[in-house]
C-alpha cells in the first residue's frame, strides 16, 4: 500500500516537473502544458527502436531500466510524507548507494548501444561522478552526524527544533549541486550534452528513450525529495498534514532544480572537477567539522 | 527530416547517412534554394500527411529492418592504440564532426583522431557548395545601410543561436533565434530593441559562461584583430556589436554618431558585408587555418565552443579554397 503511493507520488511528481520545465522551454501552441508529457511519451512509445551496429542490446537494456529503478529503490527509505516505505537503519548510505547505481547505467548504456557519442557522454558521467560523489557523501554524513543516526527518521526527529537547513547552509547549497549532477539535469547535464548530440540517449529510439527519460526525471525528483527529510525537517509543519507538507517541500526543491536548467549553461566537467576538488571539498569538510563540534560531547 | 538548400555529393551522402538513422514514423522534405514560402508550406503539410500514413510507415519500417540487417563488410578493424598526454596507452578513434551535425557550421568537416574525450589530431576541410549564389549573410547589392545593420545583428544572432546551444544553454539559444528571425523579419521597432539589448545583458552576465569560456581557443596577436582573444573575448565583440547595430540609436540613421560608427570602423569600415567577422572574404580562410591549432589536444567540449565561436560562414569561402586540408 504504501509502496503504491509512494510509487503514484513519484509518477505524479515525474509528470509536474516535466509539465513544468515544458512550460519553461516555450511549449505553445495552445494545447497546453499539462499534456506535453504525455504527447512526447505516446511519440515515443509508438517510435521505431533506433538500432546501432553490433550494439550490446543486454548492456544497453540493463543500463536503461536500472535508471527509474535506482530511482524508485532510493525512494523507499525517505520520509517525505511521514513514515517511509522502509524504515532502514543505515537508511542514508542506502540512498546513497541508489544513487551510485546511477554510474554503472550511464556507462552501460553509453558503452552497450557502440557509437562515439553515447561513448562519450559515458566518459563524461565518470568524470562527473569523480567531481560530486564525494562533496554529495560528506553533506550526507554531515547532517547523519548533525542527527547521531542514520536512519532517515532519527534525522528528521533532530530537526524539531531547528531545521539543518539553517545551521547547515553549505551542505545544503552542495546537497542541491550534487542532486543536480546526479540526475545529470541543467548545468551538469554535460553526459547528455548538445554538443555530443544527445551523449548517452543519443542513440536510444523510442521505449527505451521513453523509460531513459523518465527514469531520469525520477531520479531528480528523487534527488529533490531527500532535501526534505534531510535538510527542511521532513514533513513537520502546520495545520497542513504530514503528506501535504513532504509534497509541498518537495514540489519547491524540484521547482529550483528545473528552473536552473533554464538559467544556468553547461558546466564543462574539466573545470568543475577541478572547482569540486579544490573548493567543495574543502567546504563540506569544514561544514562537517562545524557540525561534529557543536553536536559530539 | 528537413534538408535545406541543394547538397553537393558529398554532403548528399551524409545526408542519406542521417536518415538512414531516423527512426520511423518519419518524414523527408526537401526545399531547394529557390523555394517560395508558399511551397514551403505546401512542403510541410505533405510531410504531416506521410506521417499520418499508417501503412506506408509501417512499410518503411519493414524495409528499414530488413535493410540493416545485413552486416555486410564483416568484422570492423579494432581501434589501434597510441600514447596519449598521460602518457597511458589508449584506444584512437578516428571520428569525423561534420558535416552534418548540430549546431555546426554547415559543410565543415573536421577529421579527428580522438582519444577518450580528446582530440589528439584534427584535419579541416570545407565540403564544396553546390551553387555558387551570393552567401545570405552578404550584403546584397543596392542595400540600405539601415538593412545591413539589420542584417549584421541578425547574422550575430545567428551564430549565437549556435555558441549558446553548445555552451548547454537551451533558454538563450532559442532567445537569440527568436530575435534573429524578428531582425530578419522587418524593421526594427523599440520593443526589438528592448528585447536585445535584454538578451545581450543576461548573456554577459552569465558567470558560468564566462568561466567556460575563458581561456578557450586563445589566438595570439598575429591573427586579424576580430579573431584575437579567447572564446569569451569574441562573444563579447559579438554582443557589442549586436548591441551597437540595434541598441542605440535610431533606424535609419545609425552609425553616424554613436557607438556603432566606432564598431563600424573597427570592424574594417567593411559597410558592405555582413556575415562572420564583418566578413572579409579572407578572414573564412583564416580561420579554416587556424582551427586545426586550436582544436589538438582540446576536449570534444572545448573543441565545440571553440568552433562555435569563430562560426565560419563556408559559404562565403573564396571559389577553390574549400579543397585544401590543413592538418594539425
Amino acid at each position: 500500500m504504501a509502496a503504491g503511493v509512494m510509487a503514484l507520488g513519484m509518477a505524479v511528481l515525474v509528470w509536474g516537473a516535466a509539465a513544468f520545465d515544458a512550460a519553461l522551454g516555450g511549449a505553445r501552441g495552445g494545447r497546453g502544458v499539462a499534456g506535453a508529457p504525455f504527447r512526447e511519451g505516446a511519440r515515443l512509445v509508438v517510435q521505431q527502436r533506433r538500432r546501432t551496429d553490433r550494439a550490446d542490446v543486454l548492456l544497453t537494456r540493463a543500463g536503461v531500466v536500472v535508471l527509474p529503478l535506482a530511482a524508485l529503490l532510493a525512494a523507499v527509505v525517505l520520509p517525505v510524507g511521514g513514515a517511509p516505505v522502509l524504515d532502514m537503519g543505515a537508511g542514508v548510505v542506502w540512498f546513497n548507494a541508489m544513487e551510485v547505481c546511477v554510474w554503472g547505467a550511464l556507462w552501460l548504456v553509453g558503452w552497450g548501444v557502440n557509437a562515439v557519442w553515447p561513448l562519450v557522454g559515458g566518459y563524461r558521467f565518470l568524470a562527473q561522478g569523480m567531481a560530486y560523489e564525494l562533496p554529495h557523501m560528506f553533506v550526507l554524513i554531515t547532517a547523519g552526524v548533525g542527527a547521531g543516526s542514520l536512519r532517515f527518521a532519527d534525522v528528521v526527529a533532530a530537526q524539531r527544533g531547528l531545521w539543518f537547513v539553517v545551521w547547515m547552509p553549505v551542505a545544503f547549497v552542495v546537497y542541491l549541486v550534487s542532486a543536480v549532477a546526479m540526475a545529470f539535469w541543467g548545468p551538469m547535464g554535460q553526459p547528455v550534452g548538445r554538443d555530443v548530440c544527445g551523449g548517452v540517449p543519443g542513440e536510444l529510439g523510442g521505449p527505451d528513450r521513453l523509460v531513459f527519460l523518465a527514469g531520469r526525471y525520477a531520479l531528480l525528483v528523487v534527488a529533490a525529495a531527500g532535501a526534505v527529510p534531510l535538510f527542511l525537517g521532513g514533513a513537520a509543519g502546520p495545520v497542513l498534514p504530514g503528506w501535504g507538507w513532504g509534497l509541498l517541500k518537495t514540489v519547491a526543491v524540484l521547482a529550483v532544480l528545473v528552473v536552473v536548467r533554464h538559467r544556468v549553461p553547461v558546466v564543462r566537467m574539466d573545470r568543475f572537477v577541478q572547482f569540486s576538488w579544490v573548493v567543495l571539498i574543502p567546504l563540506t569538510l569544514l561544514q562537517l567539522l562545524v557540525v561534529a563540534m557543536a553536536v559530539l560531547p | 527530416m528537413v534538408v535545406c538548400g541543394r547538397p553537393g555529393p558529398e554532403l548528399a551522402g551524409a545526408v542519406r547517412g542521417v536518415w538512414g538513422a531516423v527512426p520511423v514514423p518519419r518524414a523527408l522534405v526537401g526545399l531547394p534554394p529557390d523555394v517560395s514560402g508558399g511551397e514551403v508550406v505546401a512542403a510541410l503539410d505533405g510531410a504531416v500527411r506521410v506521417l499520418g500514413d499508417e501503412r506506408g510507415q509501417w512499410e518503411d519500417a519493414r524495409d528499414m529492418a530488413s535493410g540493416s540487417s545485413g552486416d555486410g563488410a564483416g568484422e570492423p578493424p579494432m581501434a589501434e592504440r597510441g600514447a596519449d598526454r598521460d602518457g597511458l596507452k589508449l584506444d584512437r578513434l578516428h571520428v569525423p564532426l561534420g558535416p552534418v551535425l548540430v549546431d555546426w557550421p554547415a559543410g565543415l568537416v573536421v577529421e579527428t583522431v580522438l582519444q577518450g574525450d580528446v582530440i589528439q589530431e584534427a584535419q579541416v576541410r570545407a565540403l564544396p557548395a553546390e551553387v555558387a549564389r551570393g552567401a545570405f549573410w552578404e550584403a546584397r547589392p543596392g542595400e540600405r545601410r539601415e538593412e545591413t545593420r539589420r542584417r549584421t545583428a541578425a547574422a550575430r544572432l545567428d551564430s549565437l543561436g549556435r555558441l549558446l546551444g553548445v555552451a548547454g544553454w537551451p533558454a538563450a539559444a532559442r532567445e537569440a533565434r527568436r530575435l534573429r528571425d524578428r531582425l530578419l523579419a522587418g524593421a526594427v521597432d523599440d520593443g526589438d530593441r528592448r528585447r536585445c539589448v535584454r538578451f545581450t545583458r543576461r548573456v554577459r552576465r552569465s558567470w558560468v559562461l564566462r568561466w567556460m569560456l575563458r581561456g578557450a581557443g586563445q589566438i595570439g596577436p598575429d591573427a586579424p584583430r576580430q579573431l584575437q582573444g579567447d572564446a569569451l573575448d569574441r562573444l563579447h565583440r559579438w554582443l557589442d556589436e549586436i548591441e551597437a547595430m540595434v541598441g542605440v540609436a535610431e533606424p535609419g540613421e545609425v552609425g553616424e554618431r554613436d557607438g556603432g560608427s566606432r564598431v563600424v570602423r573597427e570592424w574594417g569600415g567593411r559597410e558592405g558585408s555582413v556575415g562572420a567577422f564583418g566578413g572579409g572574404r579572407g578572414s573564412v580562410g583564416e580561420v579554416l587555418a587556424l582551427l586545426p591549432g586550436l582544436l589538438v589536444g582540446a576536449e570534444l567540449a572545448v573543441a565545440r565552443l571553440i568552433v562555435a565561436g569563430l562560426d565560419p560562414d563556408l559559404d562565403r569561402l573564396p571559389a577553390g579554397a574549400e579543397a585544401g586540408t590543413r592538418d594539425g
